[in-house]
């Protein structure tokens, strides 16, 4: 019997014509017919009999590309650049409003960056309608096939970025004819924000190896360059780092270099009064890194037995940190940016922290200290910027 | 054994006349027709208990499964006077004419007279039971056949008054248009005025 | 079992008890096992349906309980019994309470006369189908009491269709055994499973024919028509889909169960499928020869009975396994017959039913009663009943006469109804044209 849609079958009810029950013995043929076929599975849905079901828990139905449930964000396998350029098309476009980014600055010129700093996608309250991805100039945002998301947490449900970060060659694999068609496009726009990106700004932030592997590049460079004029932060022991404690020296690094470099700032801005509210917030987030990391460090000495050289490294940085916030807050002339580099720093330490965590594989007790790191460096970024 | 009976016996007539008590002095009527069948039920049991399992079982067919339905129906579609008094002012009269009809009843028995019939003989070689259903049917068609035709004609004019009453009352109703009915008739008005 | 009580008890043990002590504990063993017996076939019934009906509409059912899912409706009624029992405020206490009770006790009535296998049943009544319909009609006071103490308007309107609808489709019922009943000329059942041995025509009617256990009532034309009829009827008994009215979900809540739940609503459940049960094996028991088939007869002719009492006691096992075998596939299979009916039809409206039950069930079963008659008359008579020309005729001659005329005449009378059912229904549809027309002065 072949049904086509939007169809009107008219039935002819002969009326007049005695049918003496043949009506009532052709549709129990017709159930008879399913429940003789029922014993046979239904392989490719074509035909109308054979079971149908498929018993999800155990096997699943092969989702068709286009299938959308959630937005996630798409990096770039190679480099670790993510695609996204913070451009807030799809902030725009959200209907329920549940997106909500943040421009990465350029800690050196203060100058925005095509690259978010965090991005956050409220799950709870998205409505999975996927206009994000279709107003998303650089297809850097896709629907994701992934649906299973109960959970008793509701703000587990809150998405940062790097809850959000998934490869192309993750999504390649769920959709691959899609992602083929704006494979070129896409590419072609990644390297032009690539190259409007300093340091290692718009590598996804769990991706360590890759922002080791750049900023060796950058180092690299900086070497084959004249050399650079801030190196005034205490070198750090020259050896195998991990990468967490290798982004740990670096916030501490850039700390002290924001704290030292305060007064000659080419901030256009006029340097406000001297403000000791600030000083105190920057000491407070440095502390609160430094705490972070530290917890960071203990979960992941909890979990993993050949950690204690990340633990010292960690606490190393972090008392590395507190003290270039010290240094920084004993700079009196507190400027915008002493307080931004601060904010920065304290994420950094966060991060740093978060990548330690995600460095111990099947860590949820590492990744909530992680977690709590990060709301708390945040925190007191917004603290300070209040 | 003959003990257990008599036992059993008067369980079922403590229920019975029980169940026929509360019938009368309950105030809720749907109380009352229930009551009304738990007493029918006693009465079949007691035909069984005298062996008549014929009778028992049409008992409960006809009294219970359709004859107090139909009281419960009747109390259903019809005006409710739940709290009414029950007792009119001469009630002492209709207890009265109640106990004198008991009285009558049981005058035989107080007399020292009993009640005892002579047995239903059958035809030779019939089982001498006592309601059986073939006594039974033979009796309907040979010795009792016209009152059973009379019951028989009753049943019918009661039938077809039923079915006349029904339908002068369905004439005089206003027909109530389906919702599909409905819709055709806006839709043939509609028409009608396009072509106005 | 009152032998057996009695041996045990007297013989082996010694005790002397008096007889009617032997017999109170042998009916009270018989009816503990009946009651056992009426839920685990309910809770088999449940999951057997929805599996089917599951099945039929390309589903899978319930698999994940237990085996294939077979512990499904002992989850369930762990939910049952779990769940708060909850009586509305404005409801009728007492009589919401034994509203479920009067529904449930008549079914388990119904096992006492119910016959399981050669010589298994609890009480060989003299008038045992008469109690049995008898006993079915009781849970429509049941019905009614709960509609009404629910104090609601969709379970006052489901009780209300509920009974209708039983006191409607028992006239039926009731006529198409009356034609079986004038046929046997017992309202025992065991006499009239034993008098459906045979290989299609039954030994009562052609004597000498091999006993098969195949002599059922379904094989002649009254019975066949008898059958049609009786199952029709039993679907409308035990609200079944095609006339599951009562209860219909998308109109009326749930009918007279709105207001119940828990255990309470649990019995009504019980109720409804043991009901359904029984009424499945009887129409096994009447049209398909309950546990006679091709062996029941002849193991049954080497056991201990009554009239064979230097028989062999493993033959009554034999029997009693082989005929309870017959019986329950019979039965399931009807069951199964009413899950696919369920899968195929939908819902008849309320005027729809009455329709039908009144205007063609009732005619068609009278004429069933006539042929019936007819049937008798022909096979059994003789001279005394004043059929003096039937005498000389060879009993297959005689059973084929009765065959072909009760044939002819209910193939009558059933186009014939068929016809002025369907013309009824043409004039119905064209009355209702002609009042629109005359309401909307349009043609």
């Amino acid at each position: 019997m072949d049904i086509q849609r939007g169809n009107i079958i008219v039935m002819d009810r002969r009326r007049g014509k005695l049918r003496a029950g043949q009506g009532l013995l052709q549709g129990l043929k017709v159930v008879w017919d399913h429940w003789i076929g029922s014993f046979r599975k239904n392989e490719n849905f074509s035909q109308i009999h054979g079971t149908f079901t498929i018993e999800y828990p155990d096997e699943r139905m092969k989702l068709p590309q286009a299938y959308r449930n959630m937005p996630v964000l798409i990096y770039d396998d190679e480099t670790g650049h993510e695609l996204c350029t913070a451009c807030y098309q799809c902030a725009r476009a959200c209907p329920p409003e549940v997106i909500h980014i943040t421009q990465a600055k350029d800690p050196n010129t203060g100058k925005m960056v095509p690259a978010s700093l965090e991005f956050i996608i409220e799950y709870d309250a998205c409505m999975s309608c996927g206009l994000c991805a279709e107003a998303c100039p650089f297809d850097a945002i896709k629907m994701d096939h992934f649906f299973e998301l109960a959970t008793d947490d509701r703000m587990g449900l809150l998405q940062r970025k790097a809850d959000l970060n998934r490869p192309i060659s993750y999504y390649t694999t769920i959709a691959p004819d899609l992602w083929d068609e704006v494979k070129e496009g896409a590419m072609k726009k990644l390297q032009g924000s690539i190259k409007r990106r300093p340091g290692v700004i718009g590598i996804a932030g769990h991706l360590s190896d890759k922002i080791a592997a750049r900023r060796r590049e950058l180092e690299a460079e900086a070497a084959a360059a004249p050399p650079a004029p801030a190196d005034a932060a205490p070198a750090a022991p020259a050896g195998k780092l991990s990468p967490e404690e290798k982004a740990a020296k670096l916030a501490a690094m850039r700390a002290a270099k924001a704290g030292g470099a305060a007064p000659a700032a080419e901030a256009p801005a006029p340097a406000p009064e001297l403000s000791p509210a600030d000083a105190k917030a920057a000491k407070l987030a440095a502390i609160k890194a430094a705490n972070a990391a530290k917890k960071a460090a203990e979960a992941s000495a909890a979990e993993a037995p050949a950690a204690p050289v990340d633990e010292k490294a960690a606490k190393l940085a972090a008392i590395r940190a507190a003290n270039a916030a010290k240094a920084a807050a004993a700079e009196a002339p507190a400027a915008p940016v002493d307080e931004k580099a601060a904010k920065l720093a304290a994420i950094r330490a966060a991060n740093a922290a978060k990548a330690a965590a995600a460095e111990a594989p099947a860590a949820p007790v590492d990744e909530k200290a992680a977690k709590l790191a990060a709301i708390r460096a945040a925190n007191a970024a917004k603290k300070k910027s209040e | 054994m003959d003990l257990l009976i008599q036992i059993i016996f008067g369980l079922l007539s403590a229920l019975v006349i029980g169940a026929a008590m509360m019938v009368v002095t309950v105030r809720n009527v749907i109380h009352a027709a229930l009551w009304l069948i738990a007493s029918f039920f006693g009465v079949a049991a007691l035909y069984l208990l005298l062996e008549a399992e014929f009778i028992a079982v049409v008992q409960v067919l006809v009294y219970v499964g359709a004859i107090s339905i139909l009281i419960l129906f009747a109390i259903m579609l019809t005006r409710s006077n739940e709290g009414d008094r029950l007792l009119t002012k001469y009630w002492w009269a209709s207890a009265l004419i109640a106990l004198g009809l008991f009285g009558v009843a049981f005058l035989p028995t107080f007399t020292g007279t009993t009640w005892n019939m002579p047995q239903p003989t059958g035809p030779a070689g019939t089982p001498e039971v006592l309601s059986g259903v073939e006594e039974l049917g033979r009796g309907f068609v040979s010795e009792f056949v016209l009152h059973f035709e009379i019951a028989g004609v009753l049943l019918t004019v009661a039938l077809i008054g039923a079915i006349v009453i029904a339908f002068e009352e369905r004439s005089r109703r206003r027909r109530v248009l389906t919702l599909a009915e409905e819709l055709e008739l806006r839709k043939r008005r509609q028409a009608a005025e396009s072509v106005d | 079992m009152y032998d057996v009580i009695n041996h045990l008890i007297n013989t082996v043990f010694g005790l002397g008890w008096p007889s009617w002590a032997i017999s109170l504990i042998a009916y009270l063993l018989v009816a503990t096992i009946l009651f056992l017996v009426a839920p685990f076939q309910m809770l088999f019934l449940t999951y057997f349906e929805r599996r089917a009906i599951a099945q039929m509409q390309d589903r899978i059912g319930p698999n994940r309980v237990g085996p294939q899912g077979l512990f499904q409706p002992v989850a369930d009624g762990v939910k049952m019994f779990t769940k708060e029992d909850i009586v509305p405020d404005a409801a009728d206490k007492w009589v919401h309470l034994i509203g479920p009770c009067v529904v449930v006790a008549p079914t388990m009535f119904m096992f006492a006369v119910l016959p399981w296998g050669p010589g298994m049943v609890p009480l060989d009544m003299n008038i045992g189908l008469l109690f049995f319909f008898a006993i079915s009609s009781v849970s429509a006071v049941g019905l009614m009491a709960s509609g009404w103490a629910s104090n609601n308007k969709f379970a006052l309107l489901g009780a209300m269709r509920a009974v209708a609808q039983m006191v409607s489709y028992e006239i039926p019922a009731v006529l198409s055994l009356l034609a079986i009943v004038l046929v046997t000329g017992s309202l025992s059942i065991v006499d009239l499973i034993h008098q459906q041995a045979g290989l299609f025509i039954s030994s009562a009617d052609v004597p000498g024919i091999p006993d098969l256990g195949l002599g059922w009532f379904v094989f002649t034309p009254v019975g066949f028509l008898a059958f049609i009829a009786f199952f029709i009827a039993a679907l409308a008994e035990g609200e079944r889909t095609p006339f599951d009215i009562p209860e219909a979900d998308s109109e009326i809540v749930a009918g007279y169960m709105t207001e119940y739940s828990g255990m309470k609503f649990g019995l009504f459940y019980l109720a409804q499928y043991v009901l359904n049960f029984l009424l499945c094996a009887i129409t096994a028991i009447i049209f398909f020869g309950g546990w006679q088939g091709p062996g029941v007869g002849w193991l049954y002719a080497q056991a201990i009975t009554p009239t064979n009492p230097d028989g062999n006691g493993l033959f009554n096992v034999l029997a009693g396994m082989l005929g309870v075998f017959y019986f329950l596939a019979k039965t399931y299979f009807f069951f199964f017959v009413m899950v696919w009916v369920r899968g195929a039809y939908a819902r008849l409206r309320i005027d729809q039913l009455m329709d039908f039950g009144w205007k063609f069930l009732i005619p068609l079963t009278l004429v069933n009663v006539i042929s019936a008659a007819i049937w008798v008359g022909l096979t059994k008579w003789g001279a005394a009943e004043g059929l003096a020309f039937v005498e000389g005729w060879a009993p297959l001659m005689r059973w084929g006469v009765a065959f072909v005329i009760t044939l002819l005449l209910n193939i009558a009378a059933y186009i014939f109804l068929a016809r002025v059912y369907s013309q009824a229904q043409d004039e119905r549809a064209r009355l209702d044209n002609e009042v629109l027309e005359r309401l909307t002065n349009v043609a």
